[in-house]
């Protein structure tokens, strides 16, 4: 990681808190993520990953602490803003546009990069049509991109699981991120799908320019994808360095499993 | 053994029992708030319409168990929402055996209501019946308790089902079977009806006949042609019942002819929009010159009939002042140009392959709908205009709630405000002094030095938008320039999404110079007087009735903008209420109760002949297709999918970079100025407003029409207005009754067509991109036809 100590990162958590009454959800995190990385957060549940992402993309204002998108402080600005800064989202639980079409859906996420007005939309000014023009033919081939051009007119509500997940990176590509926050994309999937949705976050990193920060509860994705591994317990970071390191770190496989085990290790590793 | 007998009836009949059960509540609640069951037409209807309802439920749930289970489950439901009314009679009665003033305690219980459920004569319901002063004693007799067992077959008392436009009805049936057996076996009937009409509807797989019958419709030519056509064939059925100058009409309408003609002319509006929705990309094979052609052949001949009518029966809609009966060169000169434009419009168009079926639909019906006004009398049109007022307030609270999801139940206010702008600015009404002497205008808005203000005003605003516009054109090109597209990555933080702070400057100082300019240019040559003197100020006030309610839909916006859902429809509903109670209190600046008499209508005072009426109508149809027009547009914009985001999740669209403040803030102010509009023309109309005009009721009309019509969609606003406006204008017996129709038919929407009458349809729009994308990267279709 040495050769990135002078460029500036992506993302940087300095000393982030964030509390619920008296339950610290994330406590004291300090994390960075460079250009170009697929950077994963794992704890058991409750550990606060959500709650970090959340933090990140303001749904939540930390009460301490700094983040910092490439050098440039983004804590207690709304979630409006953040987005259009470049830092785009999917969610644990899905969250798509439910009465407009899977193409709606990403041209929806091209918001930010639009600039139409109400009275241009009304008077349907040249510029309008054709920024409106390319923002289609941009969602179209989103579409493709995730292989869903067949599905351009369905509603999201009836999508098929797999796709309204495919949809929703969709949509959050399509405001042309610089960092993605993918929010666990593989769970509810089958060991095949699985692989596929791995697959694809790489070529996600390489075709398209991003970073990633990705929080995954299956160990075999995490371990094979991330440049670098965070773990969170309560709130808090245990540990923290490449797949490795993290998996070969004590503290973490007792925060993970509850109690130090040998057997238990073969199944951190991803053993099915 | 009994037990699990018993077990098994209540189980067969748990439908029955359920849905009787409801029922009866619903009808107990009916007859509480004052529905006089023997009211001679709608409340009756209205009563078994609910129960017919849930029959209709009985049957689609229970049709794979049979006929025989559907059958005892409605019968069984009449019967229990028949016994919960009994229950309350059998109350009524106790009470009334014990001298106590049943009326006294359910106020609304009408004693039509309770003479024909207990079977007992009106005369004869009181509980202290009238007593003789002289003697003391009772006029005639003991008085007679009321019986809920009571069976009687006589006309008196018996049920009377009647329904009819005004004069003799239409169908009028004296069941002359009187007290709640009457009542029961009807409710019994009904029930059972409608569900083994809804039982016999899923097993026969109607719906399998109609799909193919729509599918063969579709795919056969004369069929095509005749939806197509429909909106002409229908105004040639309306042409054929007028009389043409001298010569007789060719179809004779006996009573109830006006009301028969205007709901052809809402079939021809209807059919309209049905055939510009159901047109194909489909060309017949003609070639541009023969689709150009036919298009405006149609639209000429359409424009000709219109000028024929103008000319022959003087129905003319444009009046300067120099001509009070209406010109009728300048009205035939506007027929034209229109008809002209549309033929330009579709000559563009066409050129498009796939276009005509749609041109042809849009370019007909838009002919049709242009010269059917001139067929209208002074009341037909009246109604029309209504209508068309209504089209323009569910347009604009379509854009609040139907887009947006932003439930508005103050929306009345919004159209107030239009109203009572217009009214300031025009009324003539004069304040009398002690010797009945005028002494001057009671508001002081129609004063020269006012309206001349008014106007410089306007001018100034429009110049300067127009300069600011014009200055932001400019910086977007460069800007747009400079990143090349606009899609693009954006530079990494430091994004410009708008002028800097030199650049707005810049632009203030120019827009404000220039209108200067422009405002001391029209002075110093008086062509402002040449303008505006002597015109009517209904311009001005459009115009400022359209600022001052779009200001006020900003200002009601800012402080709701953090509620949702329930708090949101209280908040606002509190705003409609407060706008009312100052136009109401204010008394010395508004008018109060009395309200803001002599409004001007737009053309000038001296007018007379159809150009009176007839101007309005089409100032109201211009607008409700200019709003029609723009919602078409923003819906299809970024704005109106980030509505639509927002309405389906608000975070979550926010987290998508939409701007809620921004996005609720439009929304709020373009629907409140198409209210604007709609209040302006609705001054116009009445030349008389009151208060009392722009109550909650209006509201949850305008709500109604939207949600019956079907949420965010413009066809179905239009339809909308026709059923719940147009169409009990005409049937002007049921319109008393029309909060409780609009209650049954709300309820009978949800269950039957949850998503309205003509529901908005998916977009479609990947044709349209692929098309692009291709027509950007031609190298593509060659991949996949590889592929
Ligand atoms: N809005 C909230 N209000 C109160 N407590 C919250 C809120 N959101 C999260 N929490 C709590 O904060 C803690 C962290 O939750 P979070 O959702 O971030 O966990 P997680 O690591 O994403 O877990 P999982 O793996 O189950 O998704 C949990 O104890 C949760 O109950
Ligand atoms: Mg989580």
């Amino acid at each position: 990681m040495n050769d990135h100590k002078s460029a500036v990162p992506v993302l940087e958590s300095r000393r982030l808190t964030k509390r619920f009454g008296g339950l610290i959800a994330v406590g004291d995190l300090d994390l960075v993520v460079w250009p170009n990385q697929i950077a994963s957060v794992i704890g058991p549940n409750g550990a606060g990953k959500t709650t970090f992402f959340n933090c990140i993309s303001g749904f939540y204002t930390p009460d301490e602490g700094e983040l910092l998108f490439y050098g440039v402080p983004i804590h207690g600005l709304r979630p409006d803003q953040i987005s259009a800064m470049g830092i785009a989202r999917t969610y644990q639980n899905i969250h798509l546009f439910a009465g407009m079409t899977a193409l709606e859906n990403v041209l929806v996420g091209i918001h930010s990069n639009l600039r139409a007005t109400p009275v241009g939309a009304m008077l349907r000014m040249p510029l309008t049509q054709e920024e409106e023009e390319a923002a289609l033919v941009k969602a179209y081939e989103l579409l493709e991109f995730v292989d869903l051009a067949q599905e351009a007119d369905t509603l999201a509500t009836n999508l098929a699981y797999g796709n309204q997940r495919r949809l929703e990176i969709a949509r959050a590509l399509a405001s042309d991120p610089y960092l993605l926050l993918l929010d666990e994309p593989t769970a509810g999937m089958n060991p095949h799908e699985t692989e596929a949705m791995m697959q694809f976050i790489r070529r996600l990193r390489d075709e398209r320019d991003l970073t990633i920060l990705l929080i995954e509860h299956d160990m075999k994705v995490v371990m094979s994808i991330s440049d670098q591994v965070t773990v969170l317990d309560y709130g808090r970071k245990i540990s923290e360095g490449t797949p490795e390191q993290v998996q070969n770190d004590p503290l973490v496989i007792e925060a993970y499993l509850g109690a130090p085990a040998d057997e238990l290790v073969s199944g951190f590793l991803g053993g099915e | 053994m009994l037990q699990n007998r018993l077990h098994g009836w209540s189980d067969a009949l748990r439908e029955g029992l359920s849905a009787g059960f409801i029922t009866g509540l619903i009808l107990l609640f009916l007859i509480l708030i004052g529905v006089p069951v023997r009211l001679e037409n709608l409340a009756l209807f209205s009563l078994l319409l609910t129960t017919a309802i849930f029959g209709i439920r009985i049957g689609r749930r229970l049709w794979r168990a049979g006929l025989g289970d559907v059958l005892s489950n409605a019968l069984v439901a009449g019967l229990l929402a028949g016994v919960m009314v009994l229950l309350l009679m059998a109350l009524v009665n106790r009470w009334q055996a014990r001298g106590i003033d049943v009326k006294r305690y359910f106020d609304s219980v009408s004693t039509q209501t309770v003479t024909v459920l207990s079977g007992v004569p009106a005369a004869e319901l009181h509980p202290n019946p009238p007593i003789d002063p002289l003697t003391g004693r009772y006029v005639e007799g003991r008085p007679v308790r009321t019986d809920p067992f009571r069976l009687t077959f006589n006309e008196e008392t018996g049920l009377r089902l009647k329904f009819g436009m005004t004069g003799d009805s239409v169908f009028d049936l004296n069941l002359r079977i009187g007290g709640l057996y009457g009542f029961v076996v009807l409710l019994m009937l009904t029930s059972a009806l409608a569900a083994v009409v809804t039982w016999a509807w899923l097993a026969a797989d109607v719906g399998r006949y109609r799909r193919q019958f729509s599918g063969r419709l579709t795919g056969n030519p004369v069929a095509r042609w005749a939806i197509l056509l429909l909106p002409v064939l229908f105004f040639g059925l309306f042409w054929l019942t007028e009389g043409q100058g001298v010569v007789d009409p060719v179809l004779r309408l006996r009573a109830g002819e006006r009301e028969a003609q205007l709901l052809i002319a809402f079939l021809i509006i209807l059919w309209a929009l049905v055939a510009m929705r159901s047109a194909e990309a489909n060309d017949w094979g003609l070639g541009y010159t023969a689709r150009i052609g036919i298009v405006a052949a149609s639209v000429g001949a359409l424009v000709l009939i219109g000028i024929g009518r103008i000319t022959g029966n003087n129905s003319t809609f444009i009046a300067p002042v120099s001509e009070p009966r209406g010109s009728q060169t300048l009205s035939a000169l506007a027929l034209v140009i229109a008809g002209a434009a549309l033929i330009i419009q579709s000559a563009v168009l066409l050129r498009r392959p796939g276009r005509f079926e749609s041109q042809f639909a849009i370019a007909t019906s838009l002919s049709v709908l242009m010269i059917l006004p001139l067929y209208l009398d002074q009341y037909q049109t009246d109604v029309m205009t209504l209508v068309g007022i209504n089209i323009m307030l569910g347009l604009g609270l379509n854009i609040v709630v139907g887009y947006a999801g932003l439930l508005d139940l103050g929306y009345v206010a919004f159209f107030a405000l239009g109203a009572y702008t217009y009214a300031f600015l025009s009324s003539n009404q004069m304040v009398f002094d002690s010797n009945n002497q005028p002494i001057g205008l009671k508001f002081a808005g129609n004063d020269e030095a006012v309206v001349r203000a008014a106007g410089w005003l306007t001018i100034t605003l429009f110049v300067a938008s127009a300069v600011i516009a014009a200055g932001l054109w400019r910086w977007r090109r460069v800007q747009a320039g400079r990143a090349k597209a606009a899609l693009v990555r954006r530079p990494l933080i430091g994004v410009a999404p708008r002028p800097s702070t030199g650049v707005s400057v810049l632009l203030v100082v120019l827009a404000v110079g220039t209108s200067a300019l422009v405002a001391m240019l029209l002075d110093g040559s008086s062509l402002y007087d040449r303008l505006f003197s002597g015109a009517s100020p209904f311009l001005i006030g459009l115009v400022a009735g359209v600022i001052v309610s779009g200001i006020a839909g900003i200002m009601l916006g800012i402080p709701v903008l953090r509620l949702r859902g329930d708090y949101l429809a209280i908040v606002t509903l509190g705003f409609g209420e407060i706008i009312r109670l100052l136009f109401n209190n204010l008394r010395s600046f508004t008018g109060g109760p009395q309200g803001v008499l002599q409004i001007p209508r737009p053309l000038p005072e001296n007018v007379s002949g159809p150009a009176s009426y007839l101007a309005l109508l089409y100032l109201v149809l211009l607008g409700s297709a200019l709003i029609a027009f723009l919602s078409a547009r923003l819906k299809q914009s970024r704005t109106g999918r980030a509505w639509s985001a927002m309405k389906s999740d608000e975070k979550i669209a926010q987290s998508m970079g939409i701007n809620l403040v921004q996005a609720k803030l439009t929304a709020f102010a373009i629907g409140a100025m198409f209210a604007g509009i709609g209040g302006v023309l609705f001054a116009a109309r009445q030349r008389n407003i009151f208060p009392g005009d722009f109550r909650l009721d209006v509201s949850i009309e305008v709500l109604s029409l939207v949600i019956i019509g079907g949420m965010g969609s413009i066809p179905g606003v239009i339809m909308g207005a026709i059923v719940l406006i147009g169409i009990p204008e005409v049937l002007r017996e049921l319109a008393t009754y029309r909060i409780l129709v609009f209650g049954a038919l709300l309820v009978a929407m949800v269950i039957i067509r949850p998503r309205g009458l003509l529901p908005a349809p998916t977009p479609e729009l990947s044709a349209r991109a692929r098309q692009l994308a291709q027509a950007r990267n031609p190298g593509r279709a060659q991949e996949e036809v590889q592929e």
